[in-house]
Order: C-alpha cells, then sequence, then structure tokens
C-alpha cells in the first residue's frame, strides 16, 4: 500500500465538480433509489437489499478511517452497536421520545468516540488497531455483562409508537419504505464523505496521516483533526446502527462483537479503501461471498480470509481501484 | 483472598505466555500479530487431539506450533518486512480466519474439554484452603518460561543477538548477525509459546475454534500497557492484568472485562508508550 500513490485521483486527470453538478447527481442518486421498491415487488430481496446498504454505510465507516488517518480499526462495531442499544433501550424505556432517542444514539458514540480519539489517534498502526479492538469489545463486553440494562445474551426488543418524526413508523419497518430510508441515509453519507474529503480539512487530514510531523511543523494540530475523523467514522457507524435498530426492533450483544468489526474492515479493505465508494463496493461483494460460499460449506470465512490476503497483497487498492483502472485504460483508448 | 490472588496469577501467566510471543515476533518482524489467538486455538486443539497423554499433547502443541512459526515467518513474515504495517496487519487478521474456519472444518463448532492430567488432577492444601494442582502447574509452568526467557535473553549471545534485534534490526544486521535466521527461531518461539499457553489453558477453558479471541484480546491490552518491544513490561502487565480481570470478574463481573480498557487507557494517557516502552 506505501507503494501506491496516497490519493489515486491526483495522478489521474482530477474531473472538479461543481456544485451543482454535485447536487443534481446527489438529487439523481436519491431519486434512483426510490425507484428501486417500485421495480423490485419480492420484499425479501428488498429486506436483504437494505441489509446490504446497512452494512455497507459501516464498511464506509471503516474506509473513513483508512482514507483520512490511515489507520486500521478493530472496533467499529462497537460504535455501531451502541447506537443501536441506544436506540433500542430509550424507546423500549420510554427515557424519552423516539426522536431524541435517534439523536441520542448518533450524538453519544460520536461524542465518545472524539473523546477516546483525542487519547488514541497518536499511536502507530499495529497499537492502534490493537487499542480500537480493545475499545470494541469493551463496548460489546457492557452489551453482553450488563444484564439489568441490556438483557445480556437474550438481546432487546422494542417497539416504536406509531408515529416517528410526524411520519408512521411502518415506515421503518416495511422493507420497501425502510430500503429509501436506507439508501437516502446512505447516500447523503456517501455524498457528505465526499465533500469532507475535498474539503481543506480533508486534505489536511489527508497530509496528516502521509506526514504527521511535517504536518505538526507547518503549524497545524495533528490531534485535533484525526479525533475529528475518528468521530466521523463513528457517527456513520452509529447511523448504521440506528438503522439496523428500527429496522429490527431487537438488538443483541453480537452486533457489537469484534468479528463484525473484521467484516467491515475486510469489506473496506477488498473493495479499495482509498476510494470513496469502495468500501461500500466491498460491502456488496462480501455479502455476496457470503451469501453465495456460505451455501457451500460452514468454512467460508477460510475463504474470506483468503481473499483478504490476496487482495491486500496483489491489488491494494481494491476491486474499486481496479475498475477505475480498467475504466481509465478504456477511456483513454 | 490467596486463592483468589493465585487465580489471578494463574490468568495471568497464560497472558504473559501470548504477550511474550507477540512482543517477540514484533521486536523481530515489526509485525502486530493478528493471528496469535489462533495459534493459541490450534494449541488447545492439538492438546485435545492427543488428549490420551496430557504431556504429550502439550509437548506436541509446542513442537506443532514452533514449527508453524517457522513456516509463517519464512512463509508470510520476511516477504512482508518492508511492506506497511497495515499489510501485515491485514495479512495475519486473513491467516486468523483461514485458521479457525480450518479448525471448524475438522473439529466442528462443538465446545471440547480436556482433562487435566491424572497426576495433578488433586488439590493442594494451602494454607487450610484447598487450590488445584493443575493451577499451580500452569503457574508453575509461566514462571519457568519467563525465568528461562530472561535467563536466555540476558546471558546468551543468541540472546543478545534477539535484544539487538529488538532495538534495531538493520544495524544488527550490518554487525554480521543473520537476522533472518534469528527471526526463524525467535516467530518460531513466540508461536510454540502460544501453542503451549493454548494446551496449557485446554484443560481450564472451554475448547471451541473462536476460544483465542478472548485471551489474545487481553494480550493486546498487555502489550500496549508493558510497551511493545518490553519483556519485563510483559510480564509486569500480565500479572497486573490477571489480578484486575480476576478480581474483577468476583466483585464486580458485568464490568470486569473493562478493567483492563479502561487500564489501558489510563496507562496511555499516563504514559504514551507504555510502562516500559520507548516505542509502542
Amino acid at each position: 500500500m506505501s507503494a501506491e500513490p496516497m490519493n489515486p485521483s491526483a495522478t489521474r486527470r482530477d474531473w472538479t465538480i461543481t456544485m451543482p453538478v454535485a447536487l443534481l447527481l446527489l438529487a439523481a442518486a436519491l431519486a434512483s433509489g426510490m425507484a428501486v421498491p417500485m421495480m423490485i415487488a419480492s420484499s425479501l430481496l428488498l429486506s436483504l437489499a437494505l441489509q446490504a446498504i446497512i452494512e455497507a454505510i459501516f464498511a464506509t465507516s471503516v474506509g473513513i478511517l483508512i482514507k483520512q488517518n490511515g489507520r486500521i480499526s478493530f472496533g467499529q462495531a462497537g460504535f455501531y452497536g451502541a447506537a443501536a442499544y441506544i436506540a433500542a433501550l430509550v424507546v423500549e424505556r420510554e427515557l424519552a421520545s423516539p426522536e431524541l432517542a435517534i439523536v441520542l444514539a448518533l450524538v453519544i458514540p460520536t461524542a465518545l468516540a472524539f473523546v477516546l480519539g483525542l487519547l488514541i489517534v497518536k499511536i502507530p498502526g499495529i497499537a492502534f488497531a490493537m487499542v480500537t479492538l480493545a475499545i470494541g469489545q469493551a463496548l460489546y463486553e457492557v452489551a453482553y455483562k450488563w444484564r439489568p440494562v441490556t438483557n445480556g445474551d437474550d438481546g432487546l426488543a422494542f417497539s416504536l409508537p406509531d408515529t416517528v418524526f410526524f411520519l408512521d413508523s411502518d415506515i421503518f419497518l416495511s422493507p420497501a419504505s425502510m430500503f429509501i430510508v436506507c439508501w437516502c441515509v446512505f447516500v447523503l453519507i456517501l455524498f457528505g464523505y465526499a465533500w469532507l474529503s475535498k474539503s481543506p480539512f480533508g486534505q489536511l487530514t489527508e497530509a496528516i496521516r502521509d506526514n504527521p510531523e511535517r504536518a505538526q511543523f507547518i503549524g497545524y494540530s495533528i490531534t485535533l483533526p484525526r479525533a475529528l475523523i475518528y468521530a466521523f467514522a463513528a457517527f456513520v457507524a452509529a447511523c448504521a446502527g440506528v438503522l439496523f435498530s428500527l429496522y429490527n426492533g431487537f438488538v443483541s450483544p453480537s452486533i457489537a462483537h469484534w468479528s463484525f468489526s473484521g467484516a467491515g474492515l475486510i469489506m473496506a479493505i477488498i473493495g479499495g479503501p482509498r476510494l470513496i465508494w469502495g468500501p461500500a463496493l466491498g460491502a456488496i461483494v462480501y455479502f455476496w461471498i457470503k451469501e453465495v460460499a456460505g451455501d457451500y460449506s460452514d468454512a467460508w470465512p477460510a475463504f474470506v480470509g483468503a481473499i483478504l490476503i490476496a487482495v491486500t497483497l496483489l491489488i491494494p487498492s481494491g476491486f474499486g481501484g481496479l475498475l477505475v483502472s480498467l475504466f481509465d485504460r478504456v477511456r483513454r483508448r | 483472598m490467596l486463592i483468589q490472588v493465585l487465580n489471578g496469577i494463574v490468568y495471568g501467566g497464560l497472558l504473559y505466555l501470548m504477550a511474550v510471543g507477540l512482543v517477540l515476533i514484533f521486536g523481530l518482524r515489526e509485525i502486530g500479530n493478528f493471528a496469535h489467538g489462533a495459534l493459541f486455538m490450534v494449541g488447545a486443539y492439538v492438546a485435545y487431539t492427543f488428549s490420551g497423554s496430557y504431556w504429550l499433547g502439550a509437548i506436541f502443541a509446542f513442537l506443532i506450533l514452533a514449527a508453524m512459526g517457522v513456516v509463517l515467518d519464512a512463509g508470510v513474515f520476511r516477504p512482508l518486512r518492508r511492506q506497511d504495517h497495515m499489510i501485515t496487519i491485514l495479512v495475519t487478521f486473513g491467516i486468523l480466519l483461514v485458521l479457525e474456519a480450518g479448525v471448524t472444518l475438522v473439529f466442528g463448532k462443538d465446545i471440547r474439554s480436556v482433562p487435566a492430567p491424572a497426576l495433578l488432577s488433586g488439590t493442594v492444601n494451602l494454607g487450610g484452603s484447598l487450590f488445584p494442582a493443575y493451577r499451580l502447574f500452569v503457574i508453575a509452568v509461566s514462571f519457568s518460561v519467563a525465568i528461562g526467557l530472561s535467563l536466555w535473553l540476558r546471558y546468551t549471545r543468541t540472546g543478545l543477538y534477539v535484544r539487538a534485534a529488538c532495538v534495531d534490526p538493520t544495524t544488527t544486521a550490518v554487525q554480521g548477525v543473520d537476522t533472518d535466521r534469528l527471526s526463524l527461531l525467535v516467530v518460531g518461539l513466540g508461536a510454540a509459546l502460544a501453542g503451549l499457553a493454548g494446551a496449557v489453558a485446554a484443560p481450564l477453558v472451554a475448547v471451541s475454534p473462536s476460544m483465542g479471541a478472548f485471551i489474545v484480546i487481553e494480550s493486546f491490552i498487555v502489550v500496549v500497557i508493558g510497551g511493545l518491544g518490553s519483556f519485563g513490561g510483559a510480564f509486569v502487565a500480565a500479572m497486573l492484568i490477571g489480578q484486575i480481570h480476576n478480581f474483577g470478574v468476583i466483585y464486580i463481573p458485568w464490568a470486569a472485562t473493562t478493567f483492563p480498557f479502561l487500564l489501558m487507557m489510563g496507562v496511555l494517557i499516563w504514559r504514551p508508550t507504555g510502562f516500559a516502552g520507548r516505542r509502542i
């Protein structure tokens, strides 16, 4: 990965996308998602698709840390799970209105990640991965062991009141409408992430990623921007967690387990973490491998592991990077 | 009270066997071995396979894992030594998945148990309270490894080379030490200790393909607290975490597993390189 140019777009002709074009693209992306449930009648298929989208959002969260901070996290499922649990707990115990529950479920993990980020972003690669693993597992253990509150391994079921955000809460339960909700969140996150990545702040974090000493020497704080990225990544994971929680109406500790963090990492890597949409592509590939290889054998993780090793060593830019270079080759003809 | 402290030392000893392997591998190869928990698990399954004779199982766990370590070093770590840390983390994570799935394929997902050897199945009377003899044996194993390892590192030529290579592999190589051969030995030893830890832990825990996860996470915490690359730090931190874990489980079970984590965060704030370490 170190031999690769850090920012693949810099080596190609940069397409400058102006604001109106971006907004047009955004509108088109949102609209195309709305059309999908009209074309696909099978609610099973839609349900699978919306779960894939939630995992794509989650994978994007892992990808943000890799692209902007150059760091691997083994603990993003902790924030995903925390958000899902907070939403579930607040609604089930009627501690606050469901709207507030959703806001809290997004804000608390983000704030937690920001505070933790201030402490840990300076830690170099290997130790950072270990520390995030410990953070994720600590959150998992809280869900698993704090029985009086979280119900432990049995999980926590809840039902939404009739209306949420002035909308009929059935919207979050029926696959057709929930698909649109997830799709819109996903598209907004990707656009927000693309904008952030292009912004001066995004460029600054990439500069810190490539050479922290020099960035510090120029006069930038190298802790705060990276902590903000860590918080942003946690926010994205929290969005995925809330969507999961709303759709399923049930949370259990397994969603915060480190193996899910690992799955998110694999998705990001095989899809291409240096691309905005790479991790999402990886999530779809992963989902597909799980469905296909899972039918043949219980040992499908071995297959995933082998693919992870192969992609890491042979195509460090991931399947997404492969697509981009193919596309470039065709265009140059 | 004494019993609780001893139980903590048992767990700390296992953590030490794991952590010191991680430190050895990191020292020579600058690789954070995320597959270390899988090596622990394979060690336990080797002991299960030989459960007719416990001693044979433990010896084979050590030897087979040593061989795996040598293969791992020659086949994976050496080619990757100039690569980014990120790549080695991902590749060792991939190896973890492959090993776990491989063991699942052979032995299934069911939980297995390994009996303690007949010789040590009794209890020992320690000042009025009974303590399983096998647990004392675990303590003895980890302490012997700790003592043997420090003597080896301090008083032999190879030990000197290992310490030198941990500080600066390049300069050590320039001085005429074959660091690649050294690293075969050291990674083999690190893996063998993980296998030994797995075999020794097998009678105490439920043996399953995912059993490596719990211990490897706390081993990582130990390594971070002790300072990545510090052998003495690993021992002190392992004993500390062993006690904290154990007392936590008894008195505040629901929060027990977060204490080592909180300690780690505390250490990171107080001394970002760990107790003993220069580098992390």
